[in-house]
């Protein structure tokens, strides 16, 4: 177990940038994920971690050491890949303990290893079986086991679960954080799913073509988002936006959007000048059948998902999202009003949370 | 007629067709085999009296023309020459094959591209415009009847596609193996024994065999650059046979069979590995 300092790190592939002055901060036994749409530059991140790809500039320190000049081997991580790379020719249980024979473990603790890791993902039947005659569930078992196998100073995940179905993902995202609960380790794990994120991570990492757009625990992300895209990026549905001008009413803020106005409540606001855009969560939205708000909407597309309810309206020119109890009585073609509390909006001006 | 009787119609030309053209491979390429080990067991006078016998007759059976051409002519020696410069061609080809494959598909460096190209212009120059030029080179070195200045040739005759079938087997080979061979506590060439080898067998036993192939039936080379008989290979052993004054014509057929053989044998012990394709597996599938 240790800690990760990710400083400055910048990679180019020909005349793309993958990274730019990324800089990182994994307290030791904690859960990091990055986060962000393919193309982010987040798997180029880890691999250089793992010292597999060198970095143009900055420096990865682990535990308060460069290990710039470690080659993988050296610098003790366990990697869990999207594809699992398992190793074809070998069986399960020679996959397992094929980090541990070349760190020279003898071979009798390596068999216990092998065992101890085996009982934790409930593959100890599969053992003497080749990667080929595994379901693709169990091969991402076994890739996870090839890595749990060891106590590396830190582990690192690519995507280990895009590969499977979703109700397969749900368990094993469970079971990954059980299994974090119980073995600490320091984790560096790499995902475009921001359920795996929420869920998973102590810190969230939002990435996009190549930089940070916000750093910080889950609830930080999701409750002040930093800008547009990791507002935009972080919950489903996405946040509503609407875009208009601020008027001060002595004390008083007045959002005029394109053919509504919303009250903005007593927020403190230093200078209201210039275009703003709301950010509304759609589980923040109250809506009212019997239209007890000045603000209305048209009713267009009601989706039913179990739970709750979806609500797809119009508020003038714009779309909006709600999302409504699930007994709720509205229809297509009818008008509702809505409210926001004023605390739960979010203000972004030139795409940045003001 | 009806749209299924033309179907059957059709089906029915087809199959004929195929079987004769089966056939007709069939006799082009095994009459010649036939012919040739029947007549190597047949005695001298047998074959004289009736060249044109197809029949096996188990009384006439002898081995006598294949101790001759081993123990009196020296083909004791030719085999072992043979196997001798094939089986060092194979393995120097196949490790230098293997590493440059190896750099030329997971490293970059200057002139990566360059160096790919020029690996198959090489293969392209005929053996007959290099063999003179070479002859010439080698006799003034006073390098040239030496079984090691033959394998140092056939690696140049290999290497290229040797190279080019490596390469393009290392590509289909997903980067994240190595990769977690890497994480895992292999050094890169701990990465190339542990894991590349092991996952390129069929690949490696297909450049193996083809190696195998050119440096054991190659006459051209060996005709031009050995003179001692104790070094000749068995195809230059053949010629030497076959030229010489007494022409007994199942002797010339016993040492064909002595060329022909371990390769057929070769080819039936490799076969098995040549078309199992092991990275199945490797990838979440």
């Amino acid at each position: 177990m240790a800690s990760l300092l990710v400083e400055n790190i910048s990679k180019r592939f020909g005349n793309f940038d993958a990274l730019s002055d990324v800089s990182i901060r994994v307290e030791e036994g904690s859960f990091c994920v990055l986060l962000g749409p393919s193309g982010c530059g987040k798997s180029t991140l880890l691999n250089i971690i793992a010292g597999l790809i060198p970095q143009d500039g900055g420096r990865v320190i682990v535990d308060g050491e460069s290990v710039d000049p470690l080659s993988p081997r050296e610098r003790d991580v366990a990697m869990v890949f999207q594809s699992y790379a398992l190793y074809p020719h070998m069986t399960v249980a020679q996959n397992l303990g094929f980090g541990l024979k070349m760190r020279k473990v003898p071979k009798h603790v390596i068999q216990e290893k092998i065992q101890e890791a085996a009982n934790l993902l409930g593959i100890e039947e599969l053992l003497n079986r080749k990667p080929r005659e595994l379901s693709g569930g169990q091969r991402q078992r076994v890739a996870m086991g090839r890595a749990l196998v060891r106590r590396p100073r830190l582990f690192l995940f690519d995507e280990p679960l895009s590969n499977l179905d979703a109700r397969l993902r749900a368990n094993v995202r469970m079971e990954l954080k059980r299994i974090h609960q119980r073995i600490k380790g320091t984790v560096i794990y790499v995902t475009h799913d921001q359920i795996e994120a929420m869920t998973l991570g102590d810190s969230v990492v939002v990435m996009k073509a190549g930089r940070i757009h916000q750093s910080g625990p889950p609830r930080v992300i999701y409750e002040r988002p930093a800008d547009k895209f990791v507002a935009t990026f972080i919950g489903f549905p996405e946040m509503n936006f609407l875009k208009g001008t601020v008027l001060d009413r002595q004390g008083t803020f007045l959002f005029e959007g394109n053919g509504f106005t919303m009250d903005l409540g007593l927020l403190q606001m230093n200078d209201p000048s210039g275009d703003w855009e709301l950010g509304l969560r759609p589980e923040d939205i109250q809506i009212h059948p019997q239209r007890t708000t000045p603000l209305e909407i048209d009713v267009e597309i009601v989706s039913n998902i179990g739970s709750e309810t979806v609500v797809n309206g119009r508020l003038g020119p714009e779309t909006i999202n709600i999302i409504a109890p699930k007994d709720t009585t509205l229809k297509p073609g009818d008008r509702a009003s809505i409210s926001v509390a004023p605390e739960r909006i979010h203000r972004f001006r030139n795409g940045v949370r003001a | 007629m009806t749209h299924q009787g033309r179907e059957k119609i059709e089906l029915l030309t087809l199959s004929i067709l195929r079987i004769i053209g089966i056939v007709f491979f069939i006799i082009i390429s095994a009459f010649p085999l036939y012919w040739m080990i029947l007549s190597s067991f047949k005695a001298l006078e047998e074959l004289l009296m009736n060249p044109g016998a197809l029949g096996i007759d188990f009384r006439g059976v002898t081995l006598e023309a294949y101790r001759q051409v081993l123990f009196d002519h020296g083909f004791i020696q030719y085999i072992s020459n043979s196997a001798y410069v094939s089986t060092l061609t194979v393995v120097l080809s196949l490790t230098l094959a293997m590493i440059g494959a190896y750099a030329s598909t997971r490293l970059r460096f200057r002139g990566r591209a360059f160096m790919s190209y020029s690996i198959l212009v090489i293969y392209m120059f005929p053996a007959i415009v290099l063999v003179i030029p070479l002859y010439v080179v080698f006799s003034r070195m006073g390098l040239r009847d030496s079984l090691h200045i033959l394998i140092l040739v056939y690696l140049a005759q290999t290497l290229p596609v040797a190279l080019y079938m490596l390469r393009s087997y290392f590509r289909s080979l997903p980067v994240e193996i190595e990769y977690a061979g890497l994480t895992d506590g292999c050094t890169r060439l701990g990465v190339i024994w542990r894991i590349i080898i092991p996952l390129s067998a069929p690949a490696l036993a297909t450049v193996a065999l083809y190696t195998f192939m050119i440096a054991w039936n190659e006459f051209l080379f060996a005709f031009m650059f050995l003179d001692s008989p104790e070094k000749f290979t068995l195809s230059r052993g053949v010629v030497q046979l076959a030229g010489s004054v007494h022409l007994s014509k199942q002797l010339v057929m016993a040492a064909s069979v002595l060329v022909t053989f371990p390769i057929v044998i070769l080819f039936l012990v490799f076969e098995r590995h040549l078309v199992r394709g092991l990275a199945a597996g490797a990838m979440k599938g």
